[in-house]
């Protein structure tokens, strides 16, 4: 992990997209944001990111279909893509296994957990590169 | 190069069509001369016609909604606009190119000419969504999977051959499967035997089209058959014969390529079904409407081969229950951490070589209405091997079906009738393969059990919702991690994840977590970090006729 790399943060609300970004920057990434899932899917060409933090529950797409969309899209498949939502269930689980997300936090994020889970991405990214 | 316009000022449209000229593109101008179509929706047929470029004037039309619309099927957009209108002139992301009135021709075409090469180069960045939707329709042309062309190709080109040559003959591959591959190898096998099947028929088609005189094209249907088309140069009569030795020569590339690929064990869970119809070009029938009826007719040919294949495998079967010709098989599961043998689970196979497979067996005796006497068979010889190749420690897994408990010879069961001297030994796995609807008396009936000393198991957890569901309401001694959650665990964090909650709910519940079909070193130093209790998988050993007690 050479030089700085760009999570792009969604989520509909504003709040958390700021604690989010201030936890990531203060490890060392760039962040970048997008209050919905359709800005996010416009934002992916330019911003490049190597992971995309994304909320499940957001108006109009809801995250799993921005999660396909990603995951199918032959440019950015490889994206790494982290779920997070506010239900911690089987159902959403496996939910997350079928659209193809890479891994999953459950709301009220655990710092210590998503840092970890970030950075286990970032690296299975970084060894297939 | 086709250009589509829209423009009202004559000269405008003059000069548009010298510009066609030096461009030496096809020009297609909308006037605001018919009055009788509304003009919006004359616009958008015209769209959907794919020209490669549109030409519009400003204030016009709405151009936001002109631009989603080419945006989304890569049409570049040229617009018109009086000079006092500049405001919003000149942004990229609204048009590919801006053109001040009036113009002239060789203004126009250039314009024309740059804004169609702008399209090609641009990645737009907002418009991600857009283009991943036009991929998705051309998609729907030719299958991503397989690269074959899909229905509606195939019906244009079966048109052709139709009309070009009087005559059309389709054949229809059904690919059946006896069971879910996905609950016993998990869905990456299933696609890889897919991909398999659509290997062969291509090499097929390949096959056949050198050299030959006659056009065989191929399609992918939605699910997991295939359509060939061909048209046929012999004579009617001779033909028959041909389409045949097609049909043979199809199936038996298919399954041969199957067993090569993936072994018997897994080519035994396919059936591949060729079903034929041949069709003549009839004036007064829509040439679409016939080739639909064809397959359809050509699906059925297929589903009556099969039928004849499954009421012959049902006599096999009859058959082997009198000779009693199954056999056990007992897979070992071992204790995680120590990699102790800890039970074995009992596999039924079938003696007569169509019935080998488990799935295959079962699948004929649901069928056939066979299904208890198929289950009684099977655990009679899982019991009767208990003490031979069972340490006494050792527990013995029987898989029963939900269905097996209505069958009164085994709800009321003497233990002596069953020959079970220790209960305790025996854990029995609840299948879903049938849902269980009546969760109340399910319960009522598991619970008699229970209080007889059987344990229970609940089998395949993970391989859908209901696997899940069933978890919280059977509260079972063990919970087997289907296949699909264990196979790559090591390099997938959602599974990762999911076994983790998993082991949580087991150990919060006290429950045994079992990961079954672990085949690599990776997979199991993954299953024994999360703490997955017992292991069960190719990794340790493969299903084998004895236990250990007989070594």
């Amino acid at each position: 992990m050479s030089d700085k790399q760009t999570i792009l943060v969604v989520d509909d609300n504003r709040d958390n997209v700021e604690i989010l970004r201030a936890f990531l920057e203060s490890r060392g990434y760039t962040v970048a944001s997008a209050p919905d899932g359709r800005t996010a899917l416009a934002q992916m060409e330019q911003v490049r990111p190597a992971l995309v933090l994304l909320d499940v529950m957001m108006p109009g797409m809801d995250g799993w279909q921005v999660c396909r969309t990603i995951k199918n899209h032959p440019d950015h498949a490889g994206t790494k893509v982290v779920m997070v939502t506010a239900k911690g269930g089987f159902e959403d689980k496996f939910e997350g296994l079928r659209s193809g997300a890479d891994d999953y936090v459950v709301k009220p994020v655990d710092f210590k957990e998503l840092e970890q889970k970030v950075q286990r991405n970032l690296a299975a990214r970084e060894g297939k590169a | 190069m086709r250009v589509l316009a829209r423009v009202h000022d004559a000269e405008l449209s003059r000069n548009l069509a010298a510009a066609a000229t030096q461009l030496g593109a096809d020009l297609m101008v909308l006037g605001s001369d018919s009055p009788n179509a509304e003009p919006e929706e004359r616009l958008r047929a015209g769209l959907r016609t794919h020209p490669d470029v549109l030409f519009v004037e400003s204030g016009d039309t709405d151009l936001q909604m002109l631009r989603d619309e080419t945006r989304a099927r890569g049409i570049a957009l040229v617009v018109a606009c009086p000079p006092g209108d500049a405001w919003e002139c000149g942004d990229g992301a609204v048009a590919e190119e801006w053109l001040f009135l009036p113009g002239t021709p060789g203004e126009i075409a250039e314009r024309i000419r740059s804004a169609r090469e702008r399209l090609r180069r641009s990645t737009h960045p907002r418009v991600t969504s857009q283009m991943a939707e036009h991929l998705r329709y051309e998609e729907l042309l030719y299958d991503r999977f397989t690269g074959f062309p899909t229905l509606p190709v195939m019906l244009e080109r079966g048109r052709e051959i139709l009309e070009r040559t009087g005559r059309l003959t389709v054949l229809y591959v059904e690919f059946v499967r006896y069971s879910k591959l996905e609950e016993i190898y998990g869905w990456e096998k299933l696609d890889e035997v897919l991909q398999t099947t659509a290997e062969a028929a291509r090499e097929f088609y390949g096959q056949q089209r050198e050299g030959a005189e006659s056009h065989l094209m191929v399609s992918h249907t939605g699910d997991d058959d295939f359509i060939f088309f061909t048209d046929l140069q012999e004579p009617v009569e001779e033909a028959e014969q041909r389409i045949n030795e097609l049909a043979n020569e199809l199936e038996q590339h298919v399954a041969n390529r199957l067993e090569e690929e993936h072994g018997e064990d897994v080519a035994g869970l396919f059936g591949i079904y060729v079903g034929s119809t041949t069709l003549f070009r009839n004036p007064k029938i829509r040439t679409e409407r016939m080739i639909y009826r064809g397959i359809r007719e050509a699906a059925y040919a297929a589903r009556s081969v099969e039928h004849r294949e499954r009421s012959r495998k049902v006599a096999d079967l009859k058959t082997a229950l009198r000779e009693e010709a199954v056999y056990i098989v007992y897979h070992p599961i071992v204790v995680t951490e120590t990699r102790e043998i800890y039970g074995y689970e009992a596999l039924a196979r079938g003696t007569y070589r169509g019935l080998r497979s488990p799935e295959v067996l079962f699948g004929v005796a649901e069928e056939a209405n066979l299904i208890w006497e198929l289950s009684r068979l099977c655990r009679k010889r899982a019991i009767e091997g208990l003490d031979t190749n069972l340490l006494p420690h050792q527990l013995l897994f029987l898989n029963i079906d939900p269905h097996d408990f209505r069958d009164p010879t085994f709800r009321y069961l003497d233990l002596d009738e069953l020959g079970v001297e220790h209960p305790e030994r025996i854990v029995l796995e609840i299948t879903e393969r049938t849902a269980i609807t009546d969760y109340p008396t399910f319960q009522g009936y598991l619970d008699d059990f229970r209080s007889r000393g059987f344990r229970f198991a609940v089998d395949d957890a993970g391989s859908g919702y209901a696997g899940l569901g069933s978890i919280a309401n059977l509260s079972p001694d063990f919970i087997k991690l289907d296949i699909s959650l264990i196979s790559s665990i090591d390099t997938n964090f959602m599974k990762q994840n999911l076994v983790e909650t998993m082991v949580q709910f087991a150990n919060d519940n006290g429950i045994q977590v079992i990961a079954e079909g672990v085949e690599r070193e990776e997979e199991y130093e993954t299953v024994k970090r999360l703490g997955v209790h017992l292991t069960q998988g190719f990794f340790f050993h493969r299903p084998q006729r004895e236990g250990v007690a007989n070594d």
